[in-house]
């Protein structure tokens, strides 16, 4: 069996992320890594997870050099965070140590006005078989990896975020 | 502070599963990034019983499954009339990833041929008509199917150059598109008419009009111009119409030839030399070598004849098993003690270089000092 794999990092779907978002990740897709998975209770169809917010005040870290000077550089990171109900998970960038390619299942007949084949609403036939593209390649994701922090205040959504 | 609002997508089922993330070996990711204007050809090859692969041009990497504990979300932007009350703020998951396919490097699979090959052989005198014959037998269904070169590219887990290459160097004929391994004895004929007509036509070996020589073949001796063109292929360059001659590979060639004739019976060192160098003819004599046919032959002093004369006997490394156990096995079979120089060109198609080798030797011979040299002896039985 031959699956055939196309590359199509250079098509454009037209539709971009924000580009405070998209720096975690390309344009058109962004990885975020989350420990555990998401548990939904009920619909899962259009519901709404959670504010994600990114700071954009450079942080600035601080670190002592072997020759005992203190130097200051400003990085160009900025601080994601993601409330989920009454938790609040705070993020960052992390650089992959190989880069991932991300490939999409493409129904068998992509419309010509979709070149990107995000569109999976058409009815697929099952007889041909799937090809797959690779749609980018990153070299980053926004990995939250800390313990959430329970926040009071008003509940943002019914969904929450459970360790697997 | 710019917020947004994090929504999973509005068709959950179908997106579902739709996204892989592949992790790319540095040379691989060079050559997806670079290409943009002409993207790589990849392809995922693999029966269901087979772990899979994935192909480039010239490359093959076994594809591994690593489970993550974390799940990758991927997000997108909202397509576009997803979200009634969509903002610019909105960002979608289309799926939730669980594993990441990793690529290893590897060696192309190519040892499934010999056997998809078994029975096609071409020979001379042996028409396609005669296997059609043979298939209609009895009415039963036709058991032999043509094995074009789009199936063994479908079947075979190696990239196309890699399996361009394995064709080439198992010698296989593409014949009215079927693949058909050329029987060696044919092989040896046409290799020693090419010799002589190369003589007789007085052209160049370094550059002889292919269509001369194909056409010569033809007339004199019935062997179809396709068939001489690829073997012409095989034991050279075809450039422009000119074939540059590889005269080591096709004297070699040539001398496994008259060789295989000497399976059970051996023969005299002096003789085989010399109807070697007759039958590729006085202008190729000098390269004749008996070290040319280093792991085809066995040497061994005649016992009859006095003063002892070394005899030789066919003996192909090809034909002995792969695995490295069963190799020493047959070896330690064929002679009970070897010496290092001449054990050495039958482990050389299993192992990587000299390290491993030794490492081979260490571990499944004896090796004993004595007057004469080394010599290695079985260490165990390992014909069990």
């Amino acid at each position: 069996m031959i699956i055939p794999v196309e590359v199509a990092i250079n098509e454009r779907s037209g539709r971009k992320l924000p580009p405070s978002f998209a720096q975690f990740g390309t344009d058109e897709i962004v990885l975020v890594d989350l420990q555990g998975v998401l548990d939904v209770e009920g619909e899962m169809k259009g519901q709404f997870v959670g504010k994600l917010s990114v700071d954009d005040e450079t942080v600035s870290m601080t670190f002592a050099s072997r020759t005992r000077r203190t130097t200051t550089y400003r990085a160009e990171q900025k601080k994601p965070s993601l409330l989920i109900g009454h938790h609040l998970l705070e993020g960052k960038l992390v650089n992959l140590p190989k880069p991932l390619a991300i490939m999409h299942r493409v129904p068998p007949e992509p419309t010509e006005d979709d070149p990107s084949g995000l569109d999976d609403d058409s009815p697929t036939s099952t007889s041909a078989p799937p090809t797959w593209k690779i749609v980018a390649v990153v070299k980053r994701k926004m990995v939250f990896a800390k313990r959430p922090m329970p926040m009071v205040g008003k509940p943002s959504s019914t969904v929450t975020s459970g360790k697997s | 502070m710019p917020d947004f609002s994090l929504k999973f997508t509005q068709t959950p089922t179908t997106d579902a599963g739709t996204f892989k993330l592949l992790e790319l070996p540095a040379d691989l990711c060079k050559l997806i990034e670079s290409s943009l204007d002409t993207p790589p050809s990849l392809v995922i090859k693999g029966d269901s019983n087979e772990h899979a692969v994935l192909c480039t041009a010239d490359k093959t990497y076994t594809v591994r499954s690593v489970v993550l504990s974390n799940s990758i979300l991927t997000v997108t932007p909202p397509r576009a009339g997803e979200f009634e009350h969509g903002s610019s703020d909105d960002l979608v998951i289309r799926d939730q990833i669980h594993e990441v396919l990793e690529l290893v490097p590897c060696l192309p699979k190519l040892d499934k041929l010999g056997g998809l090959l078994r029975g096609r052989e071409y020979d001379e005198g042996r028409d396609d008509e005669e296997d059609m014959d043979e298939d209609m037998d009895d009415g039963r269904p036709t058991k032999r199917r043509k094995l074009t070169y789009e199936d063994a590219r479908a079947m075979l887990q190696a990239s196309d150059v890699e399996l361009e290459n394995g064709l080439k160097t198992r010698r296989v004929l593409t014949l009215r598109g079927e693949l058909r391994p050329i029987a060696p004895s044919h092989l040896t004929t046409i290799l020693e008419l090419l010799l002589n007509y190369l003589v007789s036509l007085s052209l160049s070996h370094e550059a002889a009009p292919i269509e001369d020589l194909a056409a010569a073949l033809e007339e004199d001796h019935e062997i179809r111009r396709e068939v001489s063109r690829q073997v012409m292929a095989w034991f050279g360059e075809t450039k422009g119409g000119l074939w540059t001659m590889d005269t080591s590979a096709t004297v070699r060639e040539v001398g496994i030839g008259i060789m295989r004739a000497y399976k059970n019976d051996p023969i005299a060192e002096d003789e085989f030399l010399k109807k070697w160098r007759a039958t590729v003819g006085d202008k190729f004599e000098s390269v004749v070598d008996l070290n040319l046919l280093s792991g085809n032959y066995l040497s061994s002093p005649s016992q009859f004849i006095e003063p002892p004369v070394p005899l030789l006997t066919y003996f192909p490394a090809s034909a002995l098993p792969v695995d490295p156990a069963q190799r020493f096995g047959d070896l330690f079979l064929t002679r009970p003690r070897w010496k290092a120089e001449d054990i050495a060109p039958f482990l050389t198609d299993i192992a990587f270089d000299h390290k491993e080798r030794d490492r081979l030797l260490l571990k499944f011979a004896r090796a004993v000092t004595d007057s004469e040299g080394v010599w290695y002896t079985a260490r165990a039985k390992y014909n069990s």
